[in-house]
């Protein structure tokens, strides 16, 4: 990492930011780091939060070790734009520190993990929710920093449904095979009233299990930590990784990786388009994108070997070459079979009614929320990391970023439909003119330490997935976090689910944010 | 609704009887693996073992002890000694007592 004086920081505008901020900036390739003391940072994110196209991307802590202080409050904003990251590093000595949320309100639910992970609260004193961690859990449980000295039942928000309303329990048990999670529905009888969700039920410390591994051996946990996420947050956290250690992967791994997490990209929207049809009552048509669904599976395993794409992304590179004669051979059917299922879908009146004007969302609701992906998209905001923060092969192949403006069911089906083409598309073109037909795969985990920090990032299915990694000088992971789309976009959930929506629009408004607990409760 | 109804009569149905014909798709898929008994030996067994992220596989003196009910296919034990272990190709685990799910494998090969 190497410091840098403001006026080199680019454009005039993040010059003039990073300038009110203070001088100790950092830059690594698109990343600024700027010191910031934790007496300065309550003006430092005013400042920020009104900066032209600043989006907090992801808030989190870490810590010595060995539960010392102090506490390091990482801010990661997005300089949406092709303007790279900015991360604010601010050491907390005590227990407090100027509360976030209240300038930037997406910051609670990190408020809220962090202070359950690292026992720090926001000055405000404002109640918290319960992110990870169940009500029984007590100090002797892991967390990756010191347990919080006041009891739980001081801090976290007290629950009551007055009024005529009453609460109507959901999960975490649920049908078939659908992931764990609570749902407390509020509703004085048909209407939704309010909404909250428990998620603690999956959480598995995957960040906690990483410390102390390699970087090769977290990518094992990383790609299985959302199974449907694999390829996007196995390239966030490679990609952090890469830029810890200064590795530049070849052009032809880069592609390999594109191909990829396009392919990914195209059988979650196959997948959210069977659910939209399952929530809506259409199994004719949910059969249909179940059809496409498989075989765009099956044309990943015949291209990757494996039909989540699991191991195609390595640290420095990718580990598997992508069988380019496979996929010109089967993935025009079975893309197809998709588009067959979405045009006879969208000339169906009483599927569409259902769709629309349901779970709406507006664009302040998504920019204050800092909501990523197609959720976001489909309320007016052009946010994509693949345009906005390219990485090879993205800028020699931008992809044509789907808008909608409605903020409904219909319009983030619209985007995921128009992603899915624009998914084929760059699929072709990166496989057939990108940097080699034979995509050569690199030796893997050729780096040597020593150690460093970096940021990574990916545009997943879901929208942006960002990891941030700290390495000792062994080459060993001391801090790891992974922040996949779907610890964005739940929170602009049951903002979604409060807009005059009945019970039954609940499956519906799910299936069509196709977010996942795993992502989340990670 | 009864263009769908035409819809799904004219696509047919793409499910069959099991097991009408093999699966052609199956060959893709992540199997188990399968050991050469030969080429294991203590060693071996415990670089498998030590591999393994979901405890499928112990050491029981001269046995290598495989649960391919925890198994979950990963391939990180083929990875790590290709001559000892390949993917089985065996998708159709199951069995009628979980005590069938577990194979002793005798180590057979002699320590370099």
């Amino acid at each position: 990492m190497t410091t840098v004086q403001p006026s080199l920081a680019g454009e005039p505008g993040l010059s003039e930011l990073l300038t009110g901020l203070g001088r100790d900036v950092a830059r690594d390739g698109r990343v600024l780091t700027v010191q910031v003391p934790t007496a300065g940072l309550e003006p430092a994110v005013r400042r920020i939060a009104a900066h032209r196209g600043a989006r907090l991307a992801d808030v989190f802590a870490s810590d010595p070790g060995e539960d010392r202080t102090p506490v390091t409050l990482r801010l990661v904003w997005g300089l949406d734009g092709d303007r790279g990251y900015l991360i604010t590093e601010s050491p907390v000595d005590g227990e407090r520190y100027p509360s976030l949320s209240e300038i930037a309100p997406a910051a609670f639910a990190e408020e809220c993990e962090i202070y359950e992970q690292f026992g720090i609260r926001p000055a405000s004193g404002r109640p918290l929710n319960r992110v990870a961690l169940p009500p029984w859990a007590g100090p002797e449980w892991p967390r990756l920093g010191r347990a919080p000295a006041e009891p739980p039942e001081d801090v976290h928000a007290p629950h009551h449904v007055g009024g005529h309303a009453f609460e109507f329990p959901f999960g975490p048990v649920r049908q078939v095979a659908v992931e764990s999670l609570y749902y407390g529905l509020v509703t004085s009888g048909e209407e939704l009233v309010d909404l909250y969700l428990f998620t603690w039920h999956k959480h598995r410390g995957v960040e906690w299990r990483l410390r102390g591994c390699t970087p090769a051996e977290a990518l094992f946990f990383v790609e299985r930590t959302e199974g449907l996420g694999a390829v996007g947050n196995a390239w966030a956290f490679a990609a952090a990784v890469e830029a810890a250690l200064g590795l530049e992967p070849p052009p032809q791994a880069m592609a390999a990786r594109a191909i990829a997490l396009e392919l990914e990209r195209l059988y979650n929207h196959a997948a959210a388009t069977a659910a939209l049809c399952q929530s809506t009552g259409l199994v004719i048509g949910q059969a249909a994108a179940e059809i496409a669904l498989e075989r765009l599976l099956r044309v990943n395993a015949a291209v990757f070997g494996h039909r989540f794409l699991f191991g195609v992304v390595g640290i420095g590179g990718s580990r598997r070459a992508p069988d380019l004669a496979a996929l010109r051979r089967d993935l025009p059917g079975a893309y197809g079979e998709l588009r067959r299922a979405a045009d006879a879908l969208l000339t169906t009146n009483s599927f569409l009614d259902r769709l629309e004007a349901t779970g709406v969302l507006t664009e302040e609701a998504a920019r204050r929320l800092a909501l990523v992906g197609p959720v976001a998209r489909a309320t007016g905001l052009a946010i994509d990391t693949r345009a906005d923060h390219p990485v090879p092969p993205y800028g020699e192949f931008p992809p044509d970023v789907a808008v909608q403006q409605a903020g409904d069911v219909l319009a983030r089906f619209r985007v995921m439909l128009t992603e899915a083409a624009e998914s084929v598309r760059l699929i072709g073109e990166i496989g057939e003119t990108g940097p080699g037909a034979g995509l050569a795969v690199p030796a893997d985990d050729a780096a040597a330490p020593p150690g460093g920090t970096g940021l990574g990032w990916a545009e997943s299915s879901r929208g942006e997935s960002l990891a941030w990694v700290a390495l000792d000088g062994a080459g060993r992971i001391t801090r790891a976090r992974l922040r996949p789309a779907a610890v964005r976009n739940w929170r602009g959930f049951d903002d979604a689910c409060r807009s005059q929506n009945v019970f039954t629009d609940i499956p519906i408004i799910e299936a069509s944010f196709w977010l996942t607990v795993a992502g989340t409760s990670r | 609704m009864p263009l769908w109804t035409l819809r799904g009569l004219r696509r047919g149905v793409v499910t069959t009887r099991y097991p009408a014909r093999p699966e052609p798709s199956a060959r893709l898929l992540p199997t188990p693996p399968a050991f050469q008994p030969d080429v294991l030996t203590r060693d071996l067994a415990d670089r498998l073992v030590a591999v393994c992220p979901s405890d499928a596989l112990a050491r029981d003196g001269d046995a290598l002890v495989f649960d391919v009910g925890a198994c979950t296919a990963c391939g990180r034990c083929q990875a790590e000694a290709p001559e000892a272990a390949a993917s089985s190709g065996e998708f159709e685990l199951a069995a009628t007592a979980r005590a069938h799910l577990i194979k002793r494998i005798p180590l057979g090969g002699r320590p370099a």
